[in-house]
C-alpha cells in the first residue's frame, strides 16, 4: 500500500451506533470504550449531533437512506455495516449507503478495532482518490487552454516545440502550474499583452 | 467454614518457554497456599491443571475441559500471546475468564481476560524513552515469528521513527530456533546504538550468548556502548543465560527485593508476582459472597469496588521499572510512577520520560 494506515487518534474519538437497543449494541459499546472512544447509540435515525462522529456504525439489517443526515452514500465519516442477515439486498444497500468496512451480528468479544482500521483507511484512499481525479479533471480540463497558449506564443515566430518550453519556463519563472502560465498567456492576449522579455524569454 | 471453589491452571510445563510457566505457576500456587490458610477468608481454592507440553493447538481443548468437566469458572495461565489468542474464543462460549500474567504486546481487552501483568505504555514505551537519551537512537530490533515479536517491532520502529532515530535492521526467528548468526553478522555491520530483543526461549538465550562473544571481539557491542533490551526478561530465565545476562537491560513492574508492588511479600520475578496478584485479586472479589464464583468477569467487576482491575479496559495499574543485570542481579537504575494500563495506546499522552522520572540509586 503507497501510505502507512493510521493507528493513532483512535482515544477520543467519537462513535455513533444506529442501532435500536440490543445486546449488539452493549457489546459494540464496551468493544469500542475500551479501546478509548466515546459512544453514543441513536435509533431510529441519527441526529444531527452525528455530523460531529468520527465513526459511524448503521444497522444493515433494518437501514434505508433516510436515516443518515447526508445525501446516500455520502457518508463524511468512516462508516462500518453492521450485519446480522447476509442478503444480498441487505448487503447491496449497506454498500451504497458508503460502508467501509463491516462487523457481523451478534457482535461479542472482539472485531471492532479492526473494523475501525479498515473502515478508516478505507474512507481515506477514497478520499485520496477522489481529491486526485477532481485534480486529474481539472488539469484535463485545462488542456485546451494549454493548447491556445502554445498557439498564441508560436505565433510570436517560434516552432510549436520552443513555444512549448517557452511556456514551461514562464510557469517556472513566476512560480505558479504549467496550466495556471498557460491560463494567463490566454488571459493575457485578449487584454494588454503582460508579458516583459525578462519573464518571457528568460 | 470455608467454600471450595476450582481454579483453572493452563501452563506448559516443558516447551521452549517453560521457566516463565513455572514462574507464574509459582505465583499461583503460592497465592492458593496463603488463601487456604487464612481463616479470614471464606474460600480455599483447588487447583485444577492441563498442561499443553507447548502445543499451541492444545490450549483451546484444555481450556474447553476444564470450564466443561470441572467447577471452575476463572483460568490463570498462557504465556505466549498466541495460547492467549487461542483460548479466547473458548473462554467466550463457555463464559470463562483468563487471569493473564505475563507481559504482551497490547491491542486487546476482551471480555473475558484480565491482564495482570504490564502492556507497552507500561514496558516498551518507558525503556524506549531511557534508552534514546542515553545511548542514541539507532536500533536493531528482534523477535520471534509470532504476534509478540511483530507487534512489539511495530510499536518500537514507530516511536524511534517518531524520535528522530533510525531502525538498523529487523529480523525474526521461528520459536524455538537457535539460528542467529545472521542476527549476529547483521548487527555486526550495522553497528546500532542499542538492540531491542523480542525473541523468547531458546532463541533468545543463543542471541545472548553470541551477542556476548560478539561484545568480547568488538568493544562497541558491550552492554555500556550497544545494550540488549528486553520488555519480557525477568529473573526466571536469568538461570538459562548465566554470564550471558550481564549488562541486559529488561523494564518491567517488579524486579526482586523492590518495594511497592505488588505488596504482600518478597517474589522471584515479576511473572510470579503478577500470577500472585491475580489469584489475590480473584480471592478478594469471591471472598464473603456466596455464588459469586459463578459470575461471569463483567458481572463479578460490575458488582466490586476498590479493585485493581480496570473495569473497561481489564488492565491494572502498574509502576514502569528499568533494571540492568549486574552481577547475576537485576538493579534498578529508573523508576517511573505508576501507569494505568493503556492497551490501545488512546489514553496516554505522550510526555516527555523527564517530568515523570526519578533516578534510583
Amino acid at each position: 500500500m503507497r501510505r502507512p494506515i493510521r493507528i493513532q487518534n483512535l482515544g477520543g474519538a467519537r462513535a455513533a451506533i444506529l442501532h435500536r437497543p440490543h445486546a449488539t449494541v452493549q457489546a459494540l459499546t464496551r468493544q469500542l470504550a475500551a479501546i478509548g472512544l466515546e459512544v453514543t447509540q441513536f435509533w431510529p435515525e441519527l441526529g444531527p449531533e452525528a455530523l460531529g462522529a468520527d465513526f459511524v456504525f448503521f444497522d444493515a439489517d433494518m437501514g434505508h437512506d433516510g436515516m443518515f443526515p447526508w445525501p446516500p452514500g455520502a457518508p463524511p465519516m468512516p462508516m462500518i455495516a453492521l450485519i446480522g442477515s447476509e442478503a444480498p439486498g441487505r448487503i447491496e444497500w449497506s454498500l451504497r449507503a458508503g460502508a467501509h468496512a463491516q462487523l457481523l451480528k451478534p457482535v461479542g468479544d472482539h472485531g471492532a478495532y479492526s473494523a475501525l482500521l479498515i473502515a478508516r483507511d478505507a474512507f481515506d484512499a477514497q478520499h485520496a482518490l477522489s481529491a486526485e481525479i477532481d485534480e486529474l479533471r481539472q488539469r484535463l480540463d485545462r488542456r485546451q487552454t494549454v493548447v491556445r497558449a502554445v498557439t498564441l506564443l508560436a505565433a510570436r515566430g517560434k516552432s510549436e516545440e520552443a513555444a512549448y518550453a517557452q511556456l514551461r519556463q514562464m510557469a517556472m519563472s513566476w512560480r505558479v502550474t504549467f496550466e495556471e502560465a498557460a491560463e494567463r498567456i490566454v488571459a493575457g492576449s485578449r487584454g494588454p499583452m503582460p508579458l516583459t522579455r525578462e519573464e518571457g524569454d528568460g | 467454614m470455608k467454600r471450595r471453589i476450582e481454579l483453572g491452571l493452563l501452563f506448559s510445563r516443558s516447551g521452549s518457554y517453560s521457566l516463565i510457566s513455572e514462574a507464574c505457576r509459582t505465583g499461583v500456587l503460592s497465592a492458593i497456599a496463603r488463601i487456604n490458610a487464612d481463616p479470614e477468608i471464606d474460600l480455599s481454592f483447588v487447583p485444577v491443571e492441563r498442561d499443553p507440553g507447548g502445543n499451541f493447538d492444545l490450549y483451546g481443548p484444555m481450556c474447553a475441559e476444564i470450564l466443561r468437566d470441572t467447577g471452575a469458572r476463572h483460568v490463570v495461565g498462557c504465556v505466549t500471546s498466541w495460547s492467549r489468542k487461542e483460548v479466547i474464543p473458548t473462554l467466550e462460549k463457555h463464559g470463562g475468564t483468563l487471569w493473564y500474567a505475563v507481559p504482551y504486546e497490547g491491542f486487546e481487552a476482551s471480555d473475558h481476560v484480565v491482564y495482570t501483568h504490564a502492556c507497552p505504555n507500561q514496558h516498551l514505551l518507558p525503556l524506549l524513552d531511557w534508552v534514546m537519551p542515553a545511548h542514541g537512537r539507532r536500533a536493531y530490533l528482534t523477535g520471534s515469528n509470532y504476534i509478540w515479536g511483530w507487534e512489539m517491532n511495530r510499536l518500537a520502529r514507530e516511536r524511534i521513527v517518531l524520535a528522530g532515530g533510525e531502525v538498523m535492521g529487523e529480523r525474526y526467528l521461528p520459536i524455538g530456533s537457535r539460528d542467529v548468526g545472521r542476527m549476529i553478522e547483521e548487527i555486526r555491520f550495522a553497528r546500532p546504538d542499542f538492540v531491542l530483543n523480542s525473541l523468547i526461549g531458546p532463541s533468545s538465550y543463543e542471541f545472548l550468548t553470541a551477542y556476548r562473544a560478539l561484545g568480547e571481539e568488538d568493544g562497541h557491542f558491550r552492554p555500556d556502548t550497544c545494550p540488549i533490551l528486553s520488555c519480557n526478561l525477568t529473573e526466571c530465565e536469568l538461570p538459562a543465560l548465566g554470564p550471558a545476562a550481564e549488562g541486559l537491560v529488561s523494564a518491567g513492574p517488579y524486579f526482586r527485593g523492590e518495594e511497592g508492588w505488588p505488596g504482600g511479600g518478597s517474589f522471584g520475578s515479576s511473572h510470579e508476582a503478577a500470577a500472585f496478584t491475580a489469584v489475590r485479586e480473584l480471592a478478594r472479589l469471591l471472598a464473603g459472597r456466596p455464588g459469586a464464583e459463578n459470575l461471569s468477569l463483567a458481572e463479578l467487576l460490575a458488582s466490586d469496588q476498590g479493585g485493581i482491575v480496570d473495569p473497561g479496559t481489564h488492565h491494572t495499574i502498574l509502576p514502569a521499572l528499568i533494571a540492568r543485570v549486574e552481577g547475576g542481579r537485576f538493579r534498578v537504575i529508573q523508576r517511573r510512577a505508576d501507569l494505568p494500563g493503556d492497551p490501545y495506546l488512546t489514553r496516554t499522552v505522550d510526555t516527555p520520560a523527564a517530568a515523570t522520572l526519578r533516578l534510583v540509586k
